[in-house]
């Protein structure tokens, strides 16, 4: 099984199938094309995605659905050709596709992208970063709008 | 900012090398064909959003940001891991050495 070095994790080894392909990067990181996804149970449902060829570049998502469970996908043609999706139909979330938020950590609280989450595709491990211009999603979601106290 | 009223099929110069045409017209949204020279890169303005939003992301997370935002989702936790019994949602991952 390769090992790779990361920033955050130490040395994690994963299993080549593992692999997502971004065949045109991410955008602002074109050239990085693989990433790993780690989970562990302690950080679940968070979902890290780690560059095989950066190892500081390590992103943090959510799966959209935990965010917002209404969320609804759809692909532009040229994502769907990038996942090779032939279906006629939008892939759906959980059977078809994965689709990850990434998320940001601002000084007001974490921001989830909602505009233009990383979809993978479950069957070949291909995956888009789709920018859905018009969903209407944020960029900027605001994960936890109203801070509710944690204990009364 | 110059703003220009165009019909379909109508064209824009900019300068001398960059061409904008009204290709179509439709009812929310305009078809807009670009002529450029190859050097510019022509993108459409939440590509470039959502690489500065990529390149915040990137930035790794203060610990203590992480722990707070782990807290606050210990219920969808929950919630997530029988949604993914139910699915059985395939997802492989890492394994932490």
């Amino acid at each position: 099984m390769p090992v790779l070095e990361t920033a955050s994790f130490g040395n994690i080894s994963f299993t080549p199938e593992s692999v997502f392909e971004f065949p045109r990067g991410l955008p602002g990181f074109e050239d990085r094309r693989q990433f790993v996804p780690v989970q562990n149970p302690q950080t679940a449902p968070v979902v890290f995605l780690q560059s095989l060829e950066e190892p500081s570049l390590c992103f943090v998502t959510l799966p959209v659905l935990v965010i917002d469970p209404q969320y609804r996908l759809r692909l532009t043609d040229p994502d769907l050709e990038v996942l090779s999706w032939q279906a006629e139909r939008q892939p759906r979330i959980g059977q078809d596709v994965l689709c990850l938020a990434v998320l940001s950590f601002q000084k007001s609280g974490p921001t989830a992208n909602l505009l233009a989450p990383v979809v993978v595709d479950l069957n070949n491990h291909r995956a888009v970063q789709a920018v859905a211009a018009e969903s209407g999603y944020s960029l900027q979601q605001p994960l936890f709008p109203q801070e509710a106290p944690l204990c009364s | 900012m110059l703003m220009m009223s165009r019909r379909q099929g109508e064209i824009i110069l900019i300068g001398d090398e960059i061409e904008i045409v009204i290709a179509h017209i439709g009812r929310s949204r305009v078809k807009v064909g670009i002529r450029a020279p190859r050097q510019l890169a022509v993108i459409a303005h939440e590509m470039k959003l959502v690489g500065e939003e990529n390149r915040a992301a990137a930035q790794p997370p203060p610990a203590d940001a992480l722990k707070a935002l782990l807290i606050q989702l210990q219920p969808a936790a929950h919630t997530l891991r029988s949604q993914a019994d139910e699915s059985s949602v395939r997802q492989d991952a890492g394994t932490k050495n």
